[in-house]
């Protein structure tokens, strides 16, 4: 037998008397220039997060654009009325400042992290690059073909693939979430500095737009501030952009994009369902990770920790978009990779975590352990600004009270087993899932089929 | 705001301060007190990496570092997650070359916990280790290989070029993540003597920081861990020193399925804790940290030759760090393109050195990065047992910002002088393989007998 260390051993400690901590409420304003800025003091934090969100949606890019919103949102950082493209880079660098601009279904969101040293310089390029972006043709060009000698990249990764695809399959062609956010191959091609001129002259101005400011601003006039930068954009008076709903088809089936030879197949489940807007939302954040939000809830008990299949298996609950009316939507799926002689004998096991679940519900100590994790880690979560600024901006992107994820936390301090349950099995049903499978469809597709969980199609990998 | 309940701590790399203790057994223990938000972290690095693997056993540390999670004396399962989780905290552990550390972070008031957990695995992981734990995480860590490193383009870069850079028989030859057949080959018998060898107090720093009484700390620390014999034995590491620089330019082509042509190369660059490493990170950040780089500048703005083009430092303090290029080539541009034109950049930055503003530029960029470790607790704690460890001297954390601020234009020139030259390198070019070209693939790639790549330096426990 082993050699033990001697020790003394001592009972597990309780816990001491938590301490209270509250999700930070921010101080709503306007500046004169209809710009709606949030602002949230956060003692200690030196690296200050600004967020921007442009009312610019994907479903505004004109018909065979896609990919504008992209190119537009990279070109932000290629250059101003003052600065060429790289003394702009040069700037920001200066300031050890980063700038991240991306396009998604609900509108652009620029990131900017600069240290509160130097806010002043951050804001300012940040408030350029919004106001007077140069979009100059050169840059612009070069953007379209960066953008296209990327596409390879991604086609190539199972994870950003697989996503392809389950946007492809889930909804309807004529909808804009069917396709890549950041264009194809031919569209991006299209793609010219009069369109992005174009595209930041209908969708970019200061009336539809919110800054989100947090971090350490002790001794920063902050409005002082804001009216020399942000406060010189102008533009025309705008209104939102009316939200379109989201509609799916999760008749379940299979799609396995063939990699031949690949040495793991990439699992992408998945559907829609309900956003925060919904009263179902706590109670599907709670059962979602009990599904699989960490190795100890039930997916990965299974798939690895008992069988070793995977690294890992996650499920989750990601909003596509909102609308002021509710009628938004959330991606909820199931996401891993499982290695490829064991990808049947996962996914049978798989569902049949699904199906336990639905048949015998959650575990009072599963909802227990769930909420305390939840709850309990709010403030390791939000110890930085860039937490703190990301949570508030999605609230504002969603059409969300300020004060909702401070509410949400007591939701799920509320929400009992039964109800965690009902909405984890609503929002996985066995029969209204559309399984993505990245993988060796000559070693995969047969195992599949025999599992009988919906008709198997073979698509190429390009 | 519902916080802040002191002025005197600063997030910053300013007002940071922290205490050091030893126990009669040996443990190291570092504290530093911050009361901005209610939780605590805790950190402990155990001097052992993949350094210290035998030929044969490559990946034995980060496989060892998973069967730390599979439950000790008192605690069953995977009760160390279900129990950090539980009170609200989170958790992980990751292996590098020459340490593996473990980590909480928890709410303040469930410090204690994570101390208790730490310390039963630190003295009684062996009453728990079985054949069943080490069999699942062994398949876990294959797959984790596959999915992280086989299954993605480019990912046995980093596992080449280290296998390049470093010679055969190299303690650094080999990357954490391992072999497929080391990890097939090790056995419950190997992670127990692993265990008896390098977990022991004497080999271990522990370091909490947060929003924490310090002398409460250090009684439940004493109470915990102070029983947990010290032992002695540990084998020296292999000997890590090589020659300056590599003395030739070494160079592998891989034709693989890879969607566009790519060019890497690792410059051996001085050891990590001296001025010349700090040198050494700046002059990289220049020629390829970045949107202003030169690198950057050259290959993707004026000659848009690549997608995408930069330097990464991976820091070492037992070998020579490594400065590692990597650049993606836009359409059919062809490397030796490429090359030129980085030969050309690394060759002027040599002569002329950084300009005042792109001094300015570094300076400012790295600054900004040690902000961003130091402004989290889980950040501090582990630069805190990573400057224990490695240098002997957690206080040197708190003051790395200030020692990259004070290196001089003329220290970053000689460093890029004497090693970013094309005889200090080894190079390894992609070339794409269509699938319809296997008939002329000549170098049929096996990855259990080749050393493939990673694209970090770190294993990660868990997929998040």
């Amino acid at each position: 037998m082993t050699q033990l260390a001697t020790m003394d051993f001592h009972p597990q400690p309780r816990p001491g008397e938590a301490k209270p901590w509250a999700f930070p409420a921010p101080e709503r304003g306007t500046l004169d220039n209809g710009l709606t800025v949030l602002r949230c003091h956060r003692p200690g934090q030196q690296v200050v997060a600004v967020e921007v969100l442009l009312d610019a949606p994907l479903d505004a890019e004109p018909a065979g654009l896609d990919g504008v919103a992209t190119i537009m949102a990279r070109a932000f950082s290629e250059g101003t009325d003052r600065h060429s493209a790289e003394e702009y880079a040069a700037e920001l660098e200066r300031a050890g400042a980063t700038l991240d601009a991306h396009a998604d279904h609900p509108g652009v969101r620029i990131s900017l992290e600069v240290p509160a040293s130097r806010l002043a310089k951050g804001l300012g390029l940040l408030a350029d690059a919004l106001r007077a972006p140069a979009f100059a043709e050169s840059e612009v060009e070069r953007l379209v073909r960066n953008r296209l000698d990327e596409i390879p990249h991604e086609l190539a990764n199972p994870s950003r693939r697989a996503g392809k695809e389950l946007s492809k399959e889930l909804f309807p062609a004529t909808s804009r979430m069917s396709r890549p956010r950041q264009g194809t191959e031919e569209t991006v091609e299209k793609i010219d500095a009069a369109a992005v001129r174009a595209f930041y002259d209908r969708h970019v101005r200061p009336a539809t737009a919110t800054l989100v400011v947090v971090g350490d601003l002790t001794g920063t006039d902050l409005d002082a501030l804001l009216g020399d930068t942000l406060g010189a954009w102008t533009g025309t008076p705008g209104e939102p952009r009316p939200v379109p709903p989201v509609t799916a088809d999760d008749t379940g089936r299979v799609v396995i994009v063939d990699r031949p030879g690949a040495v793991q197949t990439q699992l992408l489940i998945g559907r829609i369902g309900a956003d925060r807007h919904d009263r179902v939302w706590p109670a599907q954040v709670l059962g979602t990770y009990c599904l699989g939000g960490t190795l100890t809830s039930r997916l990965d008990r299974v798939l690895r920790e008992e069988k070793g299949y995977t690294y890992g298996v996650r499920a989750f609950g990601q909003v596509l978009r909102s609308a002021p009316d509710g009628t938004g939507a959330a991606m909820l799926a199931i996401s891993g990779s499982v290695d490829t002689p064991n990808t049947g004998p996962a996914l049978e096991d798989l569902w049949k975590v699904l199906r336990t679940l639905a048949a015998e519900g959650l575990t009072d100590a599963e909802r227990d352990v769930a909420v305390q994790n939840l709850v309990g880690v709010a403030p390791l979560k939000y110890e930085t600004a860039a937490a703190v600024a990301g949570t508030l901006a999605d609230q504002v992107e969603q059409h969300l009270p300020d004060d909702f994820q401070a509410t949400l936390y007591r939701q799920l301090a509320a929400t009992g087993t039964v109800e965690a349950t009902a909405a984890a099995v609503n929002a996985f049903p066995v029969d209204r899932l559309v399984t993505v499978l990245v993988g060796d469809a000559s070693a995969i597709k047969a195992p599949v089929e025999a599992l009988g969980i919906g008709e198997v199609t073979v698509v190429a990998a390009e | 705001m519902p916080m802040g309940h002191t002025t005197t701590a600063e997030a910053g790399s300013g007002g940071l301060t922290a205490t050091e203790h030893r126990l009669a057994n040996g443990l190291r223990v570092v504290l530093s007190e911050d009361h901005l938000t209610p939780v605590a972290a805790v950190c402990l690095w155990y001097d052992v990496g993949s350094r210290h693997e035998v030929k044969g056993r490559t990946g034995l540390a980060h496989l060892f570092e998973h069967l730390m999670f599979q439950g000790s004396g008192q605690v069953k399962g995977n009760g160390h997650f279900e129990l950090v989780q539980g009170a609200g905290g989170s958790l992980n552990g990751t292996t590098s070359f020459e340490r593996t550390n473990y980590f909480e972070t928890m709410p303040a008031h469930q410090l204690e916990l994570a101390l208790w957990l730490e310390a039963d695995r630190m003295g009684s992981l062996l009453a728990a280790l079985d054949d069943e734990s080490m069999e699942n995480q062994r398949d876990v860590v294959k797959n984790e290989r596959r999915q992280r490193y086989d299954n993605v383009p480019y990912g046995t870069a980093f596992e080449k070029l280290t296998a390049l850079s470093y010679p055969e028989g190299h303690p650094y030859h080999h990357t954490p993540i391992g072999s497929m057949a080391d990890l097939d080959a090790a056995t419950l018998e190997d992670a127990r003597q692993f265990f008896r060898t390098y977990y022991a107090p004497n080999n271990a720093v522990l370091s909490v920081v947060g929003d924490i009484d310090p002398q409460q700390t250090l009684a439940w620390i004493e109470k915990y861990f102070g029983s947990i014999p010290s032992h002695d034995g540990k084998p020296e590491p292999r000997d890590g020193s090589l020659p300056q620089t590599i003395g030739e330019q070494l160079r592998e082509v891989v034709v693989e399925e890879v969607p566009a042509r790519a060019l890497m190369a690792a410059y051996r660059l001085p050891h990590d804790g001296t001025r010349e490493a700090d040198a050494a990170d700046l002059a990289l950040t220049v020629l390829g940290g970045g949107e202003s780089s030169r690198l950057y500048n050259r290959l993707v703005r004026r000659d848009r030759t690549a997608v995408a083009a930069g330097f990464g430092l991976l820091r070492l303090a037992g070998a020579p760090s490594m400065g590692w290029l990597d650049v993606k080539t836009s359409g059919d541009v062809e490397v030796p393109v490429i090359e030129a034109a980085i030969d050309e950049e690394l060759a002027r930055f040599a002569a002329e050195g950084p300009t005042p503003e792109e001094m300015e530029r570094a300076q400012a960029q790295l600054e900004r990065e040690w902000l961003d470790r130091l402004g989290t607790v889980a950040g501090r704690a582990d630069e805190l047992c990573r400057y224990a460890v490695l240098f002997g001297d957690p206080q040197l954390a708190l003051t790395a910002v200030k020692r990259v601020l004070e290196v001089t234009p003329a220290e970053v020139q000689e460093v890029a002088k004497a090693r970013l030259r094309p005889d200090n390198r080894a190079v390894l070019v992609y070339e794409p393989k269509s699938p319809q070209d296997v008939e002329d693939a000549d170098v049929p790639e096996d990855p259990e007998q080749e050393a493939t790549v990673e694209a970090g330096n770190e294993n990660e426990e868990t997929a998040k």
